[in-house]
């Protein structure tokens, strides 16, 4: 049947009805990267038809590259017979299932090499939906989220381009088509929020975003595009482990955030902070990465007065402690942010035992002098005597139970004991946030204790040791002596036997 | 008439005695009982220096008793509660595992002493036979005693040990989870290995160490083939009262010295709680005593003889005990009545494979 609303093409109907098969193989017409004919009858019919798919199709990028409708649908655009050109035979396929795009798609966007995919650099997209966790959205429920889900059927663009629902500037409310419908969510993730566009755009990046820049971190910049995964896959850019180097991709990048006026150096800190070893090496998940503290959507610095909210959510007896202290009225009044005045942010260190003190180091000494006119310079100094006495005790009385061992004499049960050092240690040094010496004196008492009994253990276990000696001394010249006297025994009574023998 | 109705019977503490019990048989036998003086006498000690050190051990075994509790969560705790808080409880336990160990190198070597003087000749082949049978006693008490602090070498040991057993074909399996009491070592295995140590072993030796005692008494000392050349009259002998009785007791003075130091100065290590679970340690080895044979099984190929090597290995290592054990059935003297030296070469040979076996499983 000849296209019936084109003149023209129902003229040429009887040249094109029946075209050898030799002549158009149905394979190669069906195929994106086909040689484009002298006119795609598909789009010339369309066009005249002024079928909404046509119109749209006129500015997709895939028209200007030259892929015809039979690309992706099938058949033969060389003909404008209407069976000829939509025949099953030539591969024609109609509006594809939604859930078999991705494959059509995957024919350029795939992992085969193909000419576009060399000409115009296009990566293994495909493949990389598949892995994501989209794709197995898809594989489980065909209302999953395609390509067209994302990119648009007829009228797709590229990514800088504008007009894209993927540039830049739509991404967020593309993602927020799906992402924020609750109703639509919940046949796939029931548990996964839906707010996160509206934090999104609580948080600078969102703010600047609607300011139209177009630098700042939208969806894709952390999720990535096609290689989306669930935050608990260790392949996910946010995955905790990965959270650091995902944020460091911009933030660590001093020439990209040039003009931003904010520094470049939290990645470098973060991996050498207590923090940062704790997550990256250890790889204790339950360490903070940045969206513990920042925020993910939201994300957003911590203000002044929320820094100690942000680091309580972890150390929360510190948080109460601190906040019961006189340094919170302080601080609050010269505005000052809380715990990292002390700690520092990003490069948060352990907390050594010299961290309460006047040495050049100390936060202590930012503030206070070592003087008689600083009424807290006693408190400082007899914190920091506390706090020394668990750390040094500890380890002369390792040194007392070394060398009792190096004799050869159990002493695990007071090594066993010392353990509990660190718990009063850890205690003690949370008990500093009160800034009271009574409390951190208490918290600091057991461990003293058992400190003292260890060192007694070790210094009886020596005192053993040369009792040990002595006693073998004095049993073995016992032992001795009766050997001696036992042989002068036989001597004689062997003696006196010959004697009576001759 | 009773004995204690007639006859002299003396004053004091011996007056008291015979009163109740006849001592004169036995000072008779005493007095006259004759030991063989000749350059080999030296190793007759050896008997007496390894009841010492049974008797040692008889006595430190049951203080420790007092406090050793048996169970995969009680065992290494006891016996480190015996070491650290128990008054001279290091002292017994280095005592106990260092006399053990003394024993069984007292016992090798006046078995050699035995086997090389011929002593296990007629009419003393019965004497050998309980001997022998002393001796796997004692390699029993050493297998079921190095399990019992239920730390992490003696576990694994036990397991590398009661695995050779279960490569025997057949028999292997059944013999093994016997020795277990299962299909692993478990706290099973220790109340066993308990159970055989502390009560079964100790009254099978006692009846065992009883005959042996008795046959040596009864029959008196080996005196050396070469005596048979040597005249009636120009033979030496030395009283068994008191001359060797006291010899024998200086000598374990001695030894109770030498056990006192290495006690002290070497006090028996205690390792690592046993964690079933955990990876074996490198270089788990049995003791000592059982190293020339664990060395041994190393150097057999794969297959032999279409069996494999480690089974060929134990099946060897059991006809070699065998044929030891039999020793006085197939040793003979030459037809001219000289001593057969095929059997001294034999000896040497034996202690030389114990030997450099023994050190290349140390290295």
């Amino acid at each position: 049947m000849a296209c019936a609303a084109h003149p023209a093409l129902a003229q040429s109907d009887s040249a094109t009805a029946k075209p050898p098969a030799a002549a158009t193989p149905p394979a190669a017409a069906s195929t994106p990267t086909a040689p484009k004919p002298a006119v795609d009858q598909c789009y010339a019919c369309h066009s005249e038809q002024e079928t909404p798919a046509a119109t749209t199709y006129k500015n997709d990028v895939h028209r200007t590259v030259g892929v015809t409708c039979a690309g992706c649908h099938g058949g033969d655009p060389t003909t404008d017979d209407q069976d000829a050109a939509m025949s099953k035979a030539k591969g024609f396929v109609g509006v594809p299932k939604k859930d078999q795009i991705p494959a059509m798609c995957g024919k350029c966007h795939g992992p085969g090499e193909n000419a576009y995919k060399s000409r115009y650099k296009l990566d293994d997209a495909f493949g990389d939906f598949k892995e994501s966790v989209h794709g197995h959205a898809l594989a489980g429920n065909p209302k999953g989220p395609q390509c067209i889900s994302c990119h648009g059927v007829h009228e797709i663009a590229r990514v800088a381009d504008a007009r894209s629902p993927v540039h830049p500037t739509h991404v967020v409310e593309t993602c927020a088509k799906c992402h924020s419908d609750a109703a639509y969510m919940r046949d796939f993730s029931p548990t996964l929020p839906v707010d996160q566009k509206e934090k999104y755009l609580t948080s600078v990046h969102g703010k600047r975003h609607a300011m139209g820049d177009p630098k700042v971190a939208t969806c894709v910049s952390c999720h990535s595009n096609h290689r989306i995964f669930q935050a608990k896959d260790p392949r996910a850019n946010v995955y905790p482990t990965n959270v650091p180097k995902t944020c460091a991709h911009c933030h660590g990048d001093a020439k990209y955030m040039a003009g931003y006026g904010i520094p470049t150096n939290q990645y470098s800190d973060y991996v050498q902070s207590v923090h940062g070893k704790a997550l990256l090496v250890k790889t204790d998940l339950n360490a903070p990465a940045c969206n513990s503290c920042h925020g993910n959507h939201g994300a957003a610095p911590p203000g002044v007065s929320s820094v100690i909210a942000v680091c309580g959510r972890c150390h929360q007896m510190n948080q109460e402690l601190y906040e019961r202290s006189a340094h919170r009225a302080v601080f609050e009044g010269k505005k000052l942010p809380g715990c990292v005045v002390c700690h520092g942010n990003h490069n948060v260190q352990p907390a050594s035992d010299r961290i309460v003190s006047f040495e050049p180091q100390s936060p202590c000494a930012r503030c206070h002098v070592n003087t008689p006119a600083d009424k807290a310079a006693p408190d400082i100094r007899r914190l920091h005597l506390v706090l020394d006495s668990l750390s040094t005790g500890q380890t002369a009385a390792l040194a007392v139970l070394d060398r009792a061992e190096n004799l050869g004499m159990d002493v695990s049960d007071a090594r066993y004991s010392l353990k509990d050092v660190n718990q009063s240690a850890v205690q003690a040094r949370v008990s500093i946030h009160s800034f009271k010496v009574k409390e951190v004196e208490e918290a600091a008492r057991p461990g003293i204790a058992i400190i003292a009994q260890a060192r007694t253990a070790g210094q009886e276990a020596i005192h053993e040791y040369g009792f040990r000696r002595q006693g073998l001394a004095v049993s073995t010249l016992i032992v001795t002596f009766l050997v001696i006297m036992l042989w002068l025994k036989i001597r004689d009574i062997e003696k006196k036997q010959k004697e009576k023998g001759r | 008439m009773t004995h204690t109705e007639g006859g002299k019977r003396g004053g004091g503490i011996r007056g008291w005695i015979e009163e109740r019990f006849n001592l004169a048989p036995a000072i008779e036998f005493a007095s006259h009982k004759q030991v063989p003086e000749w350059k080999g006498s030296f190793w007759y000690y050896f008997g007496g220096v390894s009841l010492f050190l049974f008797i040692v051990q008889v006595a430190t075994g049951i203080l420790l008793l007092m406090y050793y509790q048996p169970g995969d969560k009680t065992a290494f705790e006891s016996v480190r509660f015996i070491v650290t808080k128990v008054k001279f409880g290091w002292l017994i336990r280095s005592i106990h595992s260092w006399a053990a160990n003394l024993f069984i190198l007292s016992v090798f070597i006046h078995m050699f002493s035995v086997y090389f003087t011929k002593a296990f000749r007629r009419p003393r082949e019965l004497t050998w036979y309980s001997g022998f049978i002393l001796l796997g006693l004692a390699f029993a008490f050493g297998f079921s005693g190095y399990l019992l602090p239920w730390n992490t070498l003696a576990y694994f040991a036990t397991k590398v040990g009661t695995t050779i057993v279960a490569v025997l074909p057949g028999l292997g399996e059944p013999i093994m989870e016997l020795l277990r009491a299962g299909k692993d070592v478990s706290t099973a295995t220790l109340t066993r290995f308990y159970g055989l140590h502390v009560a079964i072993f100790p009254a099978l030796f006692t009846v065992i160490l009883g005959v042996h005692l008795m046959l040596i008494q009864t029959q008196g000392m080996h005196e050396p083939e070469s005596w048979d050349q040597v005249p009636q009259g120009k033979r030496r002998y030395m009283p068994f009262f008191p001359n060797f009785v006291l010899r024998d007791l200086l000598l374990w003075l001695i030894v109770l010295n030498v056990l006192a130091i290495l006690a002290v100065w070497f006090p028996w290590e205690l390792g690592k709680k046993a964690e079933p679970f955990a990876a074996a340690p490198g270089g788990i080895k049995p003791e000592w005593y059982f190293l020339f044979m664990y060395q041994a099984l190393k150097y057999f190929p794969a297959k032999l003889a279409g069996l494999d090597g480690e089974v060929v290995g134990i099946i060897l290592f059991g006809i070699a005990g065998l044929l030891w054990f039999l020793v006085p059935l197939w040793d003979s003297h030459t037809p001219g009545g000289m001593r057969n030296r095929v059997n001294t070469y034999v000896g040497i040979l034996v202690v030389l494979f114990m030997i450099i076996f023994t050190a290349l499983g140390v290295k």
